[in-house]
């Protein structure tokens, strides 16, 4: 038997005192490691597949590991997302792996909860049985009251679906922080799972809103898909307009740079539509075949159902027709009588609706100058090319080159609408899912969302649970931050069972999520937190009972679906090398829990179900328990169901599995059978409607109902309540550096952007006193409560965002790992979560008035 | 015979720096140390603002300043174009540092091995969190990621000239990836790069990419009017002032001189 190096380390380290031997080494490893390098002339090298632990998607790459070190990453060409690339992130998480401060074994609290924390090292199986125990208790009485927190999800099937069925728990995701009011815009008015993004390889016109090309990814890929997209797009002449407060976002590659007012997005696309419908740049056939646009509307808002069916009006035969009849020839415009009955159709309806929201009107608001807001309007109609189609892989198609990105910024108060309103406006041009036009989810075969159908019917109850749902937020994304505010006061909103148990998977919810107060105050309420995590998170250390450590780089994970809006891919996370420590991967943790709760049998079953994994590959997965490896075996097992006869060997050797290109009849939806699978867009929100109705009918608060409109409708933003003094506008901003707090950990990436800045401009900065390089005290005001919070960062003053903004990126404000802490202050602290300060489906805000103050050279 | 020449196309530069990483730890170079760097820069006054993104290599200059005033031979040019520092030779006079107008030399004040982001001899974090230390996984090699190619000696004079971070007291600076490009790979910026914006080859070729490049667009080298002659390329953009360019120099130099503060914190 060959031992390496590395074992004889290891044996020895196991053999003799661990004080005395770093002692030994601090003199002979010099020596040692002059000599180790140079005798090795050929050393022991391989190449392993795998793909990326950091972002979200998954960027498929090899490992070069000599001697059992893996030396460097590259990206896999094979991959259809990175192509043979990596972003500065997945270069630098090498150190991930390698960091001392990660956790090592499980750890068990000694002190009390909300202050830092003091640790004692516990086996595994203690650490299980208090876990289990705990399970147990609350699982008795409700196992919805133990929520299973994540932040990323990197394998749903097996964490979100599989672990969580198997106990019947409350899952919760960090969407509420991250874009979801506009997941939940797009399911309800398109059907589809996601924001917005062009279909690049054909858009010719193109809206960056929000959307931070050079420093953050966009619609459900988190960077390098998009940016290679967009600069071949580019290259083919795709103009560009930024709608962004910043102007760091476009980098070289805008044409022009429209400053926005934050929170004001939704008066924007209303103008736009505005514009769009008094110049007649509307997609009539569209309007008709594929939305409810014809629909006939009541006086009180509803539709006007004939024997449970929708009305049209037909213009051929001057009569109402159920809108699914094909021989209608239906109306847009008009007002008719049926049945005694005044009704309108729904586009007629909204355009009364806009007739007011002129881009002189939103010029007020968006502090752009009405001639721009008129000219985009006037180049999206013309580059539209409404009626046009072309041929994509033998498929004629609808072409319409006009698209938006869009995805974070669907965070603010009136997100939701804004969102909606920015549909309705590709709904007029007919560019949804048409080539070039705005796309949402990336396909791999014709889909609806079940949300399409489930939001319309979201049920408005008297009663409400620790989420807030039913009542206050009839549709839910789920805000933890709400949970907490629950927590602290259950009288306040009748919640009457308060959650337990606090499963914490791949999240730093204290400085990741907002208003940092309220979670420790709520939090701490929890009567068990478990935090499974490779670092000591901030969350950890105020807050766990008991930390998991689990695996970085060194993971098995997967299958992991890699694919673009045009091609088609599976890779998987590989170890290159052993385990460090005594770090586990997720879906073995998970099964031991269950291990121990009897329910084992159960949960391989349900990751058996949720992969399609074929039923002889059960003793497999249980074996592969057993020894520490179910992670491994479930990517084994998956491949071989899948066809793959090399099983985990193909991705160790091979990286990633390119299934192929995405037809164009699978990515325009109106090449679908039916297209749109039948659906009809929804410009008009019945459903919204009907919420809000229930709603006041129940006594709920206006400030929950007022934004459930049928029609998006604008309002002041309530951060607008506040008093003059606060007379800046704050936002946060995601850098190119890290990605959540997997990243700041990691010192090559926090070298690079070593400390916080509150971004000013210049004239501002003048005008309050403020130099470049000063300390200034930032402080937020909640319009609602009154409170004001305040922090201190060092101000950077440039030209290149609105005057009255002043943005900081939400990377810092970390105390524990030495890497991360001291570098300055998070915004997240200053943003409140709560009523005015979230959305209509509970989505946080990331705005807030507050007001800058010089306070150090 | 080959003459490498390396292009960066500004109009794909993303500004990512992906590219500075790369090189980080392909070379093992020390903190604080960037042979690849990427300016950031705005230009204009409020609301005509752009953003400008610069790549900045080692400009292998074909007149280059650093090797003339090298007292001991050890900064040299290549016939392919390299310029390259011998590490058995170099005497950390640091006249490279004072004569190279692009500032892509930096000098090792510390041990290398003292100076890789974590105190990795005296065992900075072990036992915190749990028993153990990474050491006990990799050997106590330092740093844990150490590239061995770049111990060997290449070219036909077989100097040691790869890689970063070797002794206390000497310059370093941008190989190009010597170790790589002897293996007919690209050097670890260019194949790192997520939009494509760096490119690497033989300007003798006119079928390579690079010859097609400067066939087709219009190109400046940095600091022209001071007759380096360099040998990287910039498409796809105009230059930045001579003015502009010393300030980011100059800014860049004040940073990273900042930047040994990111490592070892002691608990």
């Amino acid at each position: 038997m060959k031992i390496h190096r590395r074992d004889f380390l290891r044996l020895v380290a196991s053999t003799v005192a661990v004080g005395v031997l770093s002692y030994i080494n601090l003199d002979s490893r010099q020596g040692l490691f002059e000599n180790i390098v140079r005798e090795q002339e050929i050393p022991e090298e391989k190449w392993v597949g795998t793909a990326c632990w950091i972002g979200k998607q998954d960027c498929g790459m090899f490992a070069r590991v000599v001697d059992g070190r893996v030396v460097c990453l590259v990206g896999d060409p094979k991959n259809p997302r990175n192509r043979g690339k990596l972003c500065p992130k997945g270069v630098a998480q090498i150190m991930g792996l390698y960091s001392p401060y990660r956790v090592k074994a499980p750890l068990k609290r000694i002190n009390e909860k909300g202050e830092p924390g003091e640790w004692v090292e516990i086996s595994w199986d203690e650490a299980l049985d208090v876990i289990a125990q705990k399970l147990k208790e609350t699982m008795d009485k409700n196992p919805k009251l133990i929520i299973w927190q994540k932040g990323r999800s990197k394998q749903k099937n097996i964490y979100d679906h599989a672990f969580v069925k198997t106990l019947g728990i409350t899952k919760i995701g960090h969407g509420a922080y991250c874009s979801d009011a506009g997941y939940r815009a797009c399911e309800y008015t398109i059907g589809q799972h996601g924001v917005l993004h062009p279909d690049f390889r054909y858009c010719k016109y193109l809206i960056a809103w929000g959307w931070n090309i050079t420093n953050a990814g966009g619609n459900k890929l988190c960077w390098i898909t998009w940016p290679q997209e967009f600069v071949a797009a580019r290259e083919r002449g795709m103009k560009v307009i930024l709608l962004d407060p910043r102007r760091e976002p476009g980098g070289p590659h805008v044409d022009e740079w429209v400053p926005i007012r934050p929170g004001t997005d939704l008066a924007f696309w209303l103008a736009i539509a505005n514009v769009l419908v008094e110049k007649g740049y509307v997609d009539v056939e569209f309007l008709k075949k594929y939305t409810n646009a014809p629909f006939l509307v009541k006086d009180d808002g509803y539709f006007l159902r004939i024997d449970d069916k929708e009305q049209v009006w037909d213009l051929k035969e001057g009569r109402a027709k159920p809108y699914d009849d094909s021989t209608a020839d239906p109306a847009l415009e008009g007002t008719y009588t049926v049945n005694g009955n005044t009704v309108k159709p729904a586009f007629q309806v909204f355009k009364e609706h806009i007739a007011n929201y002129t881009p002189e009107w939103a010029s007020e608001i968006t502090g752009i100058p009405a001639e721009t807001i008129r000219r985009i309007a006037d180049e999206l109609g013309r580059n539209a090319m409404i009626g046009s189609t072309i041929n994509i892989d033998g498929v004629e198609v609808p072409y319409r080159p006009v698209a938006v990105h869009a995805y974070h910024v669907a965070q603010q108060e009136l997100g939701f609408q804004a969102v909606r309103a920015c549909l309705i406006v590709f709904m007029l041009l007919g560019a949804i899912m048409a080539a070039g036009g705005v796309h949402t989810d990336i396909l791999t075969k014709p889909k609806i969302h079940g949300n399409f159908y489930k939001l319309e019917k979201a049920e408005v109850k008297a009663e409400t649970d620790f989420k807030l749902s039913g009542k206050y937020f009839p549709i839910n994304t789920v805000n933890p931050s709400m949970i907490a505010k629950a927590m602290i006061n259950p009288e306040k909103y009748g919640v009457k069972e308060l959650p337990e148990v606090l499963i914490i998977h791949m999240a730093n919810p204290l400085l990741s999520f907002v208003d940092q107060p309220t979670l420790i105050e709520g939090f701490k309420k929890f009567k068990f937190v478990v935090v499974i995590s490779p670092w000591l998170s901030e969350t950890a250390d105020y807050l766990a009972d008991i930390v998991l450590p689990t695996t970085t780089l060194d993971k098995y994970e997967g299958p992991l679906h890699t694919k673009t809006p045009y091609e088609d891919a599976y890779t998987a996370r590989i170890s290159p090398v052993e385990p460090f420590f005594q770090a586990r991967d997720e879906a073995d943790i998970y099964a031991a829990i269950c291990d121990k709760l009897g329910l084992l049998d159960k949960f391989v079953d349900n990751v058996m179900k949720e992969l399609k994994i074929d039923k002889k590959y059960r003793d497999q997965l249980v074996e592969g328990y057993k020894a520490g490896k179910l992670s491994r075996n479930i990517i084994d097992a998956w491949a071989k169901s899948k066809g793959i006869s090399e099983g985990i060997r193909y991705f160790e050797k091979n990286g990633t599995w390119y299934v192929g290109k995405i037809p164009a009849n699978v990515r325009y939806a109106a090449a679908w059978d039916p297209p749109f699978l039948g659906i009809k867009l929804r410009l008009y929100g019945e459903g919204l409607k009907r919420i809000r109705d229930e709603m006041r009918k129940l006594g709920v608060d206006e400030i929950y109902w007022r934004d459930y409109t049928p029609l998006p409708t604008w309002r002041k933003p309530t951060m607008e309540n506040s008093p003059p003094e606060y007379n800046l506008y704050l936002i946060s901003y995601h850098k190119i550096e890290f990605k959540q707090s997997r990243s700041t950990f990691i010192p090559l990436l926090a070298e690079l952007e070593p400390e916080q800045r509150v971004i000013i401009n210049r004239r501002t900065a003048e005008e309050l006193g403020i130099k470049d390089g000063d300390i200034v005290l930032v402080e937020a005001y909640n319009a609602v409560t009154g409170e004001k919070r305040s922090i201190k960062a060092r101000a950077m003053t440039i030209e290149g965002i609105r005057p009255d903004t002043v943005a900081m990126p939400h990377h810092y404000g970390f105390w524990v790992d030495p890497v991360a802490r001291d570098r300055g202050p998070t915004p997240n602290y200053l943003f409140f979560t709560g009523e005015g300060y979230v959305t209509m489906t509970a989505d946080q805000s990331f705005q807030v008035k507050v007001r800058c103050v010089k306070v150090g050279g | 015979m080959v003459k490498y020449v390396y292009v960066v196309d500004l109009s794909r530069c993303m500004g990512c720096r992906a590219c500075v990483e790369a090189c980080k730890i392909e070379n093992n170079t020390p903190a604080g140390i960037f042979w690849m760097w990427v300016f950031r820069w705005e230009e204009g006054t409020y609301p005509n603002v752009t953003v400008r993104f610069l790549p900045r290599p080692c400009m292998h200059c074909d007149n280059p300043p650093c090797v003339k005033v090298c007292p001991v031979g050890a900064r040299y040019k290549r016939e392919d174009g390299l310029v390259l520092t011998d590490y058995d030779r170099c005497i950390g006079c640091r006249y490279c540092q004072v004569a190279c107008p692009y500032a892509v030399n930096y000098f090792n004040w510390k041990r290398p091995v003292e100076h890789y982001y974590y105190d990795w001899l005296r065992e900075e974090g072990r036992g915190l969190y749990g028993r153990g230390h990474p050491n006990d996984y990799t050997g106590g090699v330092i740093p844990p990621y150490r590239n061995p190619d770049l111990e060997k000696r290449y070219g036909k004079e077989k100097r040691k000239v790869a890689g970063g971070g070797h002794y206390l007291g000497v310059m370093e600076k941008c190989t190009w990836c010597v170790h790589r490009i002897e293996r007919g790979k690209l050097p670890a910026c260019v194949e790192v790069c997520p939009a494509m914006a760096l490119h690497f080859g033989d300007i003798e070729d006119p079928s390579s990419e690079v010859s097609k490049i400067l066939a087709k667009k219009r190109w400046f080298r940095l600091l022209e009017e001071l007759n380096t002659s360099p040998r990287v390329y910039y498409v796809g953009a105009t230059p930045p002032s001579m003015e502009k360019v010393r300030n980011l120099i100059r800014w860049h130099l004040w940073t990273t001189r900042q930047s040994p503060r990111v490592k070892v914190i002691k608990r």
